[in-house]
């Protein structure tokens, strides 16, 4: 087993394209699920049931889905918060898949998360000061003291006075923690961000806020994003390329100008034929998916959107579709394409 | 956008904030000092303290309340022995007051020897899961499982040279597995937080995450238990003592001095010698029980007192 991830990872480093910084191969993450006095697995839930892409360098590529599609579980996965269950995982060249401890420590630093919740993911005992020079202080010996003007200056990037560095964080709002969290993010000069929803807690005038800090800063200090959103009209703001989850697999892969153009699989048209209308003179027809989204438990057989669509052919129910290239850039997993 | 958000900032800060930003530790402190019934306690509890630490500057050496005076025997309170003397003629107000040396340390060193192992168990037990629960907390469950009484009475009678220290070893090693499990419980709710997970992102080690993030999260449980485990221990420390299992004979401690309310006429007739020990002994418990409470509303963000 382990020869054998060796040998694909030398394979992909000769093959690899330079600027490729994350790729993800045929990721799973599956949550057991215990039962019964010996706790054993009587399930499996397939949050993520093998997906697969690439980020490039400094490009951002938007995960949509709705609730419970797996967006966010493949987000811990990649960072290695969560355990893959099958994949690989290959950050800056390096399978980053099934290192642990220390190692895994190490090139932490390289890749940041920004969180969903503000008012969750910023430790309420800790000055903002000493959280911002956290993530420095673990990979060198600095002291807190010691990075002070260096924090002062992230407080200032991201549009925070700097007296901000002796409060705590219940004394800011939803926007500003989350300016925070950003800011602890940055700390590190990671090269990748993978923001989870980072402004769906956030109400509209602040997301723009939160969202146009975000653009600026990659432009700056040379991100890459991985932007994990449902809320399509954000991701359209933000991304470069855009994927489609569903039900824990990746339905549809491109560059946004094509898929908000012409999405081909018939779930990406119902989103986005969803979107509303800031116009009310002009007629647009909706898309209404009928039923709800299966159980990842049972997911369905064949492609997993069949029960719901509107074009389904036998061949739907019996074989699951694979990501295809149907037109330069845009990649499609449904049989209509074939 | 950003001269928009600093004015909004600067704006509130000057207005509603307080001048200075406080801590959640400063902010609950600042409670705890307004609750004017968990402060009279807190005095009360220093003064017991300080008067028990120091008894012998104040009284006699604690070699001489243990003399057996027979010329003195069950005298009433005067002005030579403030509470009297007891049936073996020592005085009771010295005794109170070393005493009271005895059961509070024996009580703040079992508090705190449990609440350690407790909060070790149940933090590592909670923040790790799987298999490492699974083994402390059975381990836990078959600590708890040991009647406490039988087990002390055994241990103290295989240690024939029974002192405080034997004591103390016994009861906390009996007594850490209901603070074990409160911290697992709260350690479990906590790192669901996403600051668990960003500590960890930010490469922080499982020993940093659980010290500097999850532990501080959760001090306000552990110390609002440590002062109901330290109202318990005396109780502990005097039931036993009374029943003869406890502190030595020869050591005063409040369980020894009412130990001599077991005879009749002491009780109904000797009323300063069992009083003083059982005065002192209510009023710590309550006033112990009464600073817990206050912790826990100082720490609780609802209650707005």
């Amino acid at each position: 087993m382990n020869t054998e991830v060796k040998e694909t990872t030398t394979n992909i480093r000769d093959k690899r394209n330079n600027d490729v910084l994350l790729e993800v191969r045929n990721l799973k993450t599956y949550y057991p699920i215990k039962g019964g006095i010996f706790r054993k697995t009587v399930a499996v839930v397939k949050a993520v049931d093998d997906i697969s892409f690439e980020i490039k360098k400094g490009e951002t590529l938007g995960l949509v889905g709705e609730s419970g599609c797996g967006k966010s579980t493949a987000g811990r996965t990649i960072l290695r918060l969560l355990d893959a269950t099958d994949g690989q995982i290959i950050f800056d060249g390096e399978d980053i898949t099934n290192i642990r401890g220390v190692s895994l420590r190490k090139v932490r630093k390289d890749f940041q998360m920004v969180f969903q919740d503000p008012y969750a993911s910023l430790n309420p005992m800790m000055m903002v000061g000493d959280l911002i020079s956290e993530p420095i202080r673990n990979f060198t010996n600095r002291s807190s003291k010691d990075l002070k003007p260096e924090v002062m200056e992230l407080l200032t990037k991201v549009g925070l006075p700097e007296d901000a560095y002796y409060k705590y964080p219940h004394e800011f709002s939803g926007g500003q923690r989350q300016r925070i969290g950003i800011a602890r993010a940055l700390a590190l000069r990671p090269k990748l961000i993978i923001a989870d929803e980072p402004v769906s807690a956030l109400d509209v005038s602040v997301q723009s806020q939160v969202l146009n800090l975000l653009k600026e800063l990659q432009d700056e200090f040379d991100l890459t994003f991985l932007f994990i959103a449902h809320d399509l009209s954000v991701v359209k703001h933000m991304s470069n390329r855009i994927g489609v989850m569903y039900l824990g697999g990746l339905v549809e892969v491109a560059e946004k100008s094509s898929l908000y153009a012409e999405p081909l699989h018939p779930y990406t048209q119902a989103l986005i034929s969803a979107i509303p209308e800031p116009d009310p003179r002009k007629k647009k027809e909706r898309i209404i998916l009928e039923g709800d989204v299966p159980s990842p438990i049972d997911p369905p057989k064949g492609c997993t959107f069949h029960p719901r669509c509107a074009h389904a052919m036998p061949e739907c129910q019996q074989v699951k579709p694979t990501l295809k290239e149907v037109k330069p850039g845009h990649r499609v997993a449904c049989h209509l394409y074939n | 956008m950003e001269p928009v958000t600093q004015a909004t900032s600067a704006a509130v800060g000057s207005v509603i904030k307080p001048p200075k930003s406080q801590s959640p530790w400063a902010l609950a402190r600042r409670k705890f000092f307004k609750n004017k019934i968990a402060m009279i306690s807190l005095v009360f509890l220093i003064i017991v303290t300080l008067l028990s630490i120091f008894a012998e500057p104040l009284t006699i050496p604690v070699e001489e309340t243990a003399k057996i005076n027979l010329t003195q025997m069950s005298k009433e309170p005067s002005a030579e022995h403030f509470f009297g003397t007891d049936k073996s003629g020592r005085d009771v107000f010295a005794r109170t007051l070393h005493g009271g040396q005895t059961s509070l340390l024996l009580a703040f060193s079992i508090t705190i020897a449990v609440i350690t192992i407790g909060s070790i168990v149940g933090a590592t037990a909670g923040f790790f899961g799987g298999w490492v629960d699974n083994a402390l907390m059975r381990f836990t469950d078959f600590m708890m499982n040991f009647p406490f009484l039988l087990f002390v009475i055994v241990l103290k009678s295989i240690f024939l040279e029974s002192s405080t220290a034997t004591l103390i070893f016994v009861i906390s090693v009996l007594s850490w597995t209901g603070t074990a499990r409160l911290v697992r419980s709260k350690v479990m709710a906590e790192k669901e937080n996403e600051y668990i997970l960003s500590a960890i992102s930010i490469g922080c080690s499982p020993f940093k995450t659980i010290t500097k993030h999850l532990l501080p999260n959760v001090m306000s449980t552990i110390i609002v238990q440590a002062t109901l485990t330290l109202a318990v221990m005396i109780v502990a420390e005097t039931g036993l003592s009374f029943l003869g299992f406890g502190v030595p004979m020869n050591i005063p401690s409040w369980g020894n001095m009412l130990q001599e309310a077991r005879s009749p006429d002491v009780l109904t007739s000797k009323w300063w010698i069992w009083i003083p020990p059982a005065a002192v002994l209510t009023g710590t418990i309550l006033s112990i029980n009464f600073i817990g409470e206050g912790f826990k509303d100082a720490f609780n963000p609802k209650s707005n007192r």
